[in-house]
C-alpha cells in the first residue's frame, strides 16, 4: 500500500491537471472577494448589497464556502475525471497493474492521493479566502478578527467532502467511460444541470410529496450542508448530520463502485 | 536453457462480448532460459494472450501458469517484466521521473533506474518529457520499465513496432543481449525475420489457434539438397534408389531431397555418372517466412 501511495504521490504531485485546478480555484476566490469588495464600495451598481463587514476575516469561511460550492465541485469533477480516464487514454493502466501490486491495493493508493489532493484544494481556497479578508479589513483599517479554529475546522471538513464526493463522481465516471473528455462532459452536465432539474421536477410531484427523493440527491445536500455551516436567507430542510452522512455514503458508494470496476474489468 | 516451463497455458481461451473468439484453447509452454517468438499475423491473438499471461485479461476458459503462479498474482507480477503493445507512461513526466514512479510502484530500489536507463542507452535523454520522446525512444524507455525488476521472464509484445529499419536492428540487439543467460524472453512479433535471428523456439498462432510449437530448427524442417538435372525423371529415379522414396519430393521442376548437404559431391558424382546433365545443386532450406504462410494459411505476397 506505501508503494502504490508513494508511486501515485509521486506522479501526481506535479501534475499539470491538478496544478492548474488549483491555481484555478485560488483564483475563482480572489474574483469573488475583489467582486464583492467592489460592490460593497459601490452599491448603486450591485444587483443586492454586499455588507462590507462580511468580507472581513470573521467571515471568510462563510465567502470560502460559497466559492467552494459548487465552482470548486465541479472543478473536482473535471480532476476526478481526467485522474481516472487518462490512465486508459495514456495506456499506463495496463503499466501499472503489471507492476505487482493488486488491483484493490492500487484503487485504494490512488482514491487515498486524489483525496489528498482534495485537501490541499481545500487548504488553498481556504488560505487565499483569509489573506484575502485580511487584505480587505486591512484596507478598510480593520481590526483582524478571525473565526474560531472550531468553525475553521468545520468549514474545511464540509468543503473537503463536497469536493470529495463530486471528485468521486469524476473518478467513477472516468473508470465506466474509460476516457477523460466524454467523462467531464457528463460529470459537468449532471451536476450543473440535469440533477438541478431532476430535483425541481422530483420536488413539484404531487405537492412536494415525494421531496425525501429530491433530499437524496448530491447537490441538495451539499448545498444543505453549506446553509448549515454559512447562515443563508433560507434555512436548509436538511439537516449538517443528514448531509454529512448522505454525503459519506455517495462518497464510499462511489468509490466501492470505482473500485470494482477496476477489480473486474478487463484491461484492453 | 534448462526444460523446466515458465508459461504454461492449457486450453486458454477468451471470446469477447458478441461471441468474438479471440483466442482458442491455446496450450502453450515456454521453458526457463528461452527466447521464445509468438508469431503470428495480425489479429490472430497474439496481444490477447500475452495480456491474459499477465493478468490484464481474464481467460474465459482455460487455465496458465506463468512464474509459477496464476496470472496477475503479486507474487508473479514481481517477477515478470512487461511491455504489452505499445508503451504507457505520463507524457508531463520525463523519462526518468516514469521510471521512478514504476520503481515506486513495483518497490525497486530507485538506483535501478540509472541501472535500465544505461543498459537501453536512453541515459543523456531521460530528463526530457515522454511527451517529446520519438517512437524509438518510447520503445526502448519501454523495455527499460520492463527491466526494473530484473524480472525472470520479459515479455515483449511486438517492440519493434513503429520503429525505423536502425531502430528496429537495435532493439534487436538489445534483445539478444538482455536474453543472454537465465532469464526468459517471450517475444510476439509478426516480423518472421526478427524472430528467425532472435528466437530458440517459436509458437505460431492463426485466427486464435496454437497451430505449432517448436524449435526454429524443428520448424524449418531438416536439412535438405535441391537438385535440377536433365532428364529430370531419371535423375529422380536414381536419388529414390540412393535415398529411397521418402527423402524425395518434387517441386518448382526441381528435386528436394532429404539429405545432409555435404552428400551434394556424391549425388553430382552419381549423376553425370550415367550422362544426367546437373544444372544446379544446393543446399536447401525452407525459410521461416515459407513455413509461416504454410500454417497460417495466409497467401505470400498479398
Amino acid at each position: 500500500m506505501i508503494a502504490t501511495i508513494k508511486s501515485e504521490w509521486r506522479k501526481n504531485r506535479f501534475r499539470p491537471a491538478f496544478l492548474v485546478g488549483t491555481g484555478l480555484i485560488a483564483g475563482i476566490t480572489v474574483l469573488v472577494y475583489g467582486g464583492s469588495w467592489y460592490q460593497a464600495l459601490n452599491p448603486g451598481t450591485a444587483e443586492r448589497a454586499v455588507s462590507l463587514a462580511s468580507l472581513y476575516p470573521a467571515h471568510f469561511v462563510n465567502n470560502v464556502l460559497g466559492a467552494g460550492w459548487p465552482l470548486g465541485a465541479a472543478m473536482a469533477i473535471v480532476l476526478g475525471a481526467v485522474f481516472a480516464g487518462s490512465e486508459y487514454s495514456w495506456g499506463t493502466l495496463k503499466t501499472v497493474l503489471t507492476q505487482g501490486p493488486g488491483r484493490v491495493t492500487t484503487w485504494v493508493g490512488r482514491v487515498i492521493v486524489f483525496m489528498a489532493w482534495m485537501g490541499i484544494m481545500a487548504a488553498v481556497l481556504f488560505v487565499v479566502g483569509a489573506a484575502c479578508s485580511a487584505v480587505i479589513a486591512s484596507f478598510e483599517g480593520q481590526a483582524l478578527v478571525w473565526p474560531t479554529v472550531a468553525d475553521v475546522a468545520k468549514g474545511f471538513g464540509a468543503i473537503w467532502l463536497i469536493l470529495a464526493v463530486n471528485g468521486a463522481i469524476g473518478l467513477t465516471l472516468g473508470m465506466l467511460i474509460r476516457q477523460s473528455a466524454a467523462a467531464v462532459g457528463v460529470g459537468l452536465v449532471y451536476v450543473l444541470s440535469v440533477e438541478i432539474i431532476a430535483v425541481r421536477f422530483i420536488d413539484s410531484i404531487n405537492n412536494g410529496a415525494y421531496k425525501w427523493i429530491g433530499d437524496l440527491f448530491a447537490g441538495q445536500n451539499a448545498t444543505a450542508l453549506i446553509g448549515n455551516i454559512a447562515p443563508q436567507p433560507v434555512a436548509p430542510t436538511i439537516s449538517a448530520e443528514q448531509a454529512m452522512v448522505v454525503l459519506a455514503a455517495y462518497l464510499l458508494g462511489l468509490v466501492v463502485v470505482a473500485g470494482g470496476l477496476l477489480r473486474l474489468r478487463d484491461v484492453t | 536453457m534448462q526444460n523446466i516451463t515458465i508459461v504454461e497455458t492449457h486450453g486458454l481461451t477468451k471470446r469477447y462480448g458478441g461471441g468474438v473468439l479471440a483466442v482458442d484453447s491455446v496450450d502453450m509452454s515456454v521453458r526457463r532460459g528461452e527466447v521464445y517468438g509468438f508469431l503470428g499475423p495480425n489479429g490472430a491473438g497474439k496481444t490477447t494472450t500475452l495480456r491474459m499471461l499477465v493478468g490484464l485479461i481474464r481467460p474465459t476458459s482455460g487455465t496458465a501458469v506463468v512464474a509459477g503462479h496464476q496470472p496477475g498474482e503479486p507474487a508473479g507480477l514481481a517477477r515478470i517484466g512487461s511491455l504489452i503493445e505499445s508503451p504507457g507512461f505520463y507524457p508531463y513526466l520525463s523519462g526518468r521521473e516514469n521510471l521512478r514512479v514504476v520503481a515506486d510502484l513495483a518497490s525497486v530500489d530507485q538506483k535501478r533506474v540509472d541501472e535500465v536507463l544505461d543498459i537501453v542507452e536512453l541515459a543523456s535523454r531521460a530528463g526530457r518529457k515522454f511527451g517529446t520522446y520519438s517512437t524509438g525512444m518510447k520503445q526502448r524507455l519501454g523495455v527499460a520499465a520492463a527491466l526494473l525488476k530484473d524480472p525472470d521472464l520479459l515479455i515483449l509484445d511486438e517492440p519493434t513496432n513503429g520503429l525505423d529499419p536502425q531502430g528496429m536492428a537495435e532493439m534487436r540487439k538489445l534483445i539478444k543481449d538482455i536474453g543472454q543467460g537465465d532469464r526468459t524472453v517471450l517475444l510476439s512479433s509478426h516480423l518472421l525475420g526478427e524472430v528467425e535471428q532472435i528466437c530458440d523456439r517459436v509458437g505460431v498462432i492463426s485466427n486464435g489457434h496454437l497451430v505449432k510449437q517448436s524449435t526454429v530448427q524443428e520448424l524449418l524442417g531438416e536439412e535438405g539438397v535441391l537438385v535440377r538435372a536433365h532428364p529430370i525423371d531419371q535423375a529422380q529415379e536414381l536419388l529414390t534408389k540412393m535415398f529411397g522414396p521418402a527423402a524425395i519430393s518434387r517441386q518448382d521442376g526441381a528435386i528436394r531431397l532429404k539429405t545432409k548437404p555435404q552428400n551434394s559431391l556424391e549425388i553430382n558424382r552419381r549423376l553425370t555418372a550415367v550422362g544426367i546433365g546437373v544444372s544446379e545443386l544446393r543446399p536447401f532450406e525452407r525459410s521461416l517466412e515459407e513455413v509461416f504462410f504454410q500454417l497460417t494459411g495466409e497467401k505470400q505476397g498479398s
